[in-house]
């Protein structure tokens, strides 16, 4: 009897946003990235599938991290990588990111990676340019490669997505992080919960997927497999949203005694860079549940399985 | 240690008691109420004859400044808590703007302890909303309020900036703690030192308008709303502005109003001949004015009457009225204050009662300010109808601007408990 099958095909020409993505997609892509990852641990060359292919990381805010991780996974498979990082003080927004997008689109590049500082600034790109664009961090807005990265941590980590808890803790409201792994996390099964001082938490978590909002970092933890701390920016600190360090230390920083409120094989997780001290101890970042080394390596293999997808000369 | 109290008028404004009868104390609460009861309760070692006077829970005052820390030449702890138990106040809570301003966990920690080895009444320390009151970055409310910090307020100024005062009211909500804000729109009001309108005029003082107030209630009102904090507007002073408050809570609002007890008393012209004794924040207001928050009283609008207790020294007083500084002694004469409203505005006893008594206990979770077995015996004893004559000489608070001074008042407390034990006495001199 031959098995019923069918074919699938990545059919998106950029990575804008999880938003958008099928569960099919997100399962894709991570099969993929799984094939990279341990084709790296192995110390295996990956096939050059995106040899003659230009890679442009356009980067309006400053990230070494994240474009050091896009930066490696194209020359992993043997694209041509030109780093423009663009000064945020010389950049007038709007029709000066448009300027730029024209004149990049004219040296005809095959992918662009942009980050960028206004929520909506990768798609305002991709309207202008010919080639794929991948969202790398757009305001407050997506991070889907983020988003991707953490999902493929956890299913290496806990083998599955579905049924799992997922308590995301911090500055929900400005993290492009929260929106990307949230809406991630959710398409694949998972329960996601969310966490913050009241000032940083928005309303309406619910249409990202979300299964709940809290202040009650406590009662959240209860019964968690994840726990994923955000990072805190300076200047939410100290008055603005937060009356001070030690005060969102005290009732949302991860302890030693609070992550004991989580099931006993959980797992902790930040997508950097960290606070130590203020949203996470050392000793727990530090620690055994932590796979937040892995989160950054399994970056650079769900860069290469979205570069591929894209721009790959096998597809 | 046990003691009864009887031949006594038991006055219970949380239930609504009013009836002749003895009560029985023992260790520091009130163990057991014996309604229609004349002679000692027959559990009681010392047994005290009320000799028909008032029995009322001890008065709770949600505005009480202190110069302690920082200004001890005003008023300390210790000479608060003497001028307020002479005036029936057996727990008061004292106002952030001190020096340094109570802003810290330590500074919270320090008033109780303060409170504590030299204080007679129970003081309970507010928490700054925004340090240092600067109305720009908030402080450790939640830090402050696992410390004791009952509630917390900007003080006399409020939080210029919307949003600011927005994002410390939801931090607050989320915290379960109660924001005390002065209704008061500055751009209208900073220049005023007297009510605004002919009075002030023909003076040739500057008004504070009331629409000030209106615009302040308004907008802290509505980030209630859509904050969800608890919200206690501070020092009402005009019947509008229960309007608004009113029309909030209809719609499912958790806000409150007190009114400062002098502001029910005198009105804009009691400012007469540029008496700085009279200069407060908010101004006494006109007649028809005061007779609104009167009626206001009467239904029931008022969640808490306070003492807006001040305490200036001379030197800041004995100014030209424009350059003096606001506010008013005021511990000593809350009590007396509303038995005028009851001895000749018809306001009912029990309900000039209960807007110091269990108003004030139920904002902010006290279980005292009730006549309940089980509640600290925090009681007064009173005459709601023995005339004196206030004379600031004869106050205890150590700054004595009391814009009663001179003033022939009715209602006086004969004697005061806290937690079963008299801490004071009216001895007539």
């Amino acid at each position: 009897m031959p098995k019923a099958g069918y074919t699938y095909s990545f059919d998106h020409a950029h990575l804008l946003g999880i938003e958008g993505l099928h569960p099919l997609d997100i399962t894709h892509i991570l099969d993929l990235a799984d094939r990279y990852a341990d084709a790296t641990r192995a110390g295996q060359r990956a096939d050059p599938v995106l040899t003659g292919r230009t890679v442009v990381n356009l980067f309006f805010e400053n990230s070494t991290r994240t474009m050091s991780s896009f930066e490696i996974a194209a020359k992993r498979l043997g694209a041509d990588v030109i780093n423009m990082p663009v000064a945020h003080s010389s950049v007038k927004k709007g029709e000066t990111l448009i300027d730029t997008a024209m004149t990049l689109n004219a040296m005809k590049p095959d992918v662009l990676v942009i980050r960028h500082s206004a929520s909506g600034g990768a798609k305002l790109l991709s309207r202008k340019v010919d080639c794929a664009v991948i969202n790398a961090g757009d305001g407050t807005h997506e991070h889907p490669t983020q988003g991707l990265l953490d999902t493929l941590t956890i299913r290496r980590t806990k083998g599955r997505i579905e049924g799992l808890k997922v308590v995301i803790c911090g500055d929900i409201a400005h993290s492009r992080v929260a929106r990307s792994t949230t809406m991630a996390l959710h398409l694949l099964g998972a329960e996601v919960h969310l966490c913050g001082p009241r000032t940083l938490l928005p309303p309406g978590t619910d249409t990202w997927g979300a299964a709940s909002a809290t202040t009650d970092f406590d009662a959240a933890l209860k019964g968690a497999d994840i726990v994923m701390m955000l990072r805190l920016q300076l200047e939410r600190m100290d008055g603005a949203f937060l009356p001070s360090r030690r005060e969102y230390f005290r009732y949302f920083g991860l302890t030693a005694d609070r992550l004991a409120l989580a099931l006993p094989d959980a797992t902790v997780m930040h997508p950097g860079p960290m606070n130590r001290g203020i949203e996470i101890e050392s000793a727990i970042a530090d620690g055994p549940r932590s796979v937040i080394t892995e989160q950054v390596e399994m970056g650079v293999a769900v860069r290469e399985a979205v570069l591929d997808l894209l721009a790959g000369t096998r597809t | 240690m046990s003691l009864s109290i009887h031949n006594a008028r038991l006055l219970d404004p949380a239930t609504g008691m009013d009836e002749p009868g003895a009560i029985f104390i023992d260790k520091g609460k009130i163990r057991d109420i014996a309604k229609g009861q004349s002679g000692p309760h027959k559990d009681a070692r010392d047994s005290l004859d009320a000799g028909g006077l008032c029995l009322a829970p001890g008065l709770i005052d949600l505005r009480v400044k202190t110069g302690e820390p920082g200004d001890e030449q005003k008023e300390t702890l210790a000479t608060a808590s003497r001028a307020a138990v002479a005036g029936g106040v057996t727990s008061f809570v004292v106002m952030p703007d001190t020096r340094p301003t109570l802003d810290d966990v330590a500074l919270v920690r320090f008033i109780t302890e303060r409170a504590r080895e030299t204080a007679k009444a129970r003081i309970y320390p507010s928490g700054a909303l925004t340090v240092g009151l600067n109305g720009e970055q908030m402080a450790e409310i939640g830090l402050m309020a696992d410390a004791g910090a009952v509630l917390f307020t900007n003080g006399d100024v409020p939080v210029p900036n919307a949003s600011i005062m927005k994002r410390a009211m939801a931090y607050a909500a989320s915290r379960g703690a109660l924001v005390m804000s002065r209704p008061d729109d500055r751009a209208l009001s900073a220049s005023g030192v007297m009510n605004a309108g002919a009075f002030a005029a023909r003076a040739g003082l500057s008004g504070m308008p009331v629409e000030a107030e209106w615009i302040g209630a308004a907008r802290d009102v509505m980030l209630a709303e859509s904050t969800g904090c608890r919200l206690l507007l501070d020092q009402v002073s005009t019947a509008r502005t229960l309007e608004i408050v009113a029309e909030a809570r209809a719609r499912g609002a958790k806000v409150h109003a007190t009114v400062a007890a002098h502001t029910l008393f005198f009105n804009e012209r009691d400012v007469g001949d540029y008496l700085t004794y009279c200069k407060v924040n908010p101004p006494f207001r006109d007649e028809e004015t005061r007779q609104g928050l009167i009626d206001a009283l009467k239904r029931g609008e008022i969640d808490a009457v306070v003492s807006a207790h001040d305490p200036q020294p001379p030197e800041e007083k004995r100014l030209p009225f424009g350059e003096a500084a606001f506010g008013a002694a005021g511990l000593e004469t809350t009590l007396a204050a509303l038995m005028s409203l009851v001895n000749d505005a018809g306001l009912p006893l029990l309900d000039a009662l209960a807007a110091v008594t269990s108003g004030p206990a139920d904002l902010l979770g006290l279980p005292q300010g009730r006549l309940k077995p089980g509640a600290p015996a925090d009681l007064i004893l009173f005459n709601p109808g023995k005339p004196w004559l206030c004379d600031r000489e004869h106050l205890r608070s150590r700054s004595t601007n009391s814009p009663f001074d001179g003033r022939r008042l009715q209602g006086r407390v004969m004697r005061t408990l806290v937690g079963g034990e008299t801490v004071f006495e009216f001895a007539a001199s």
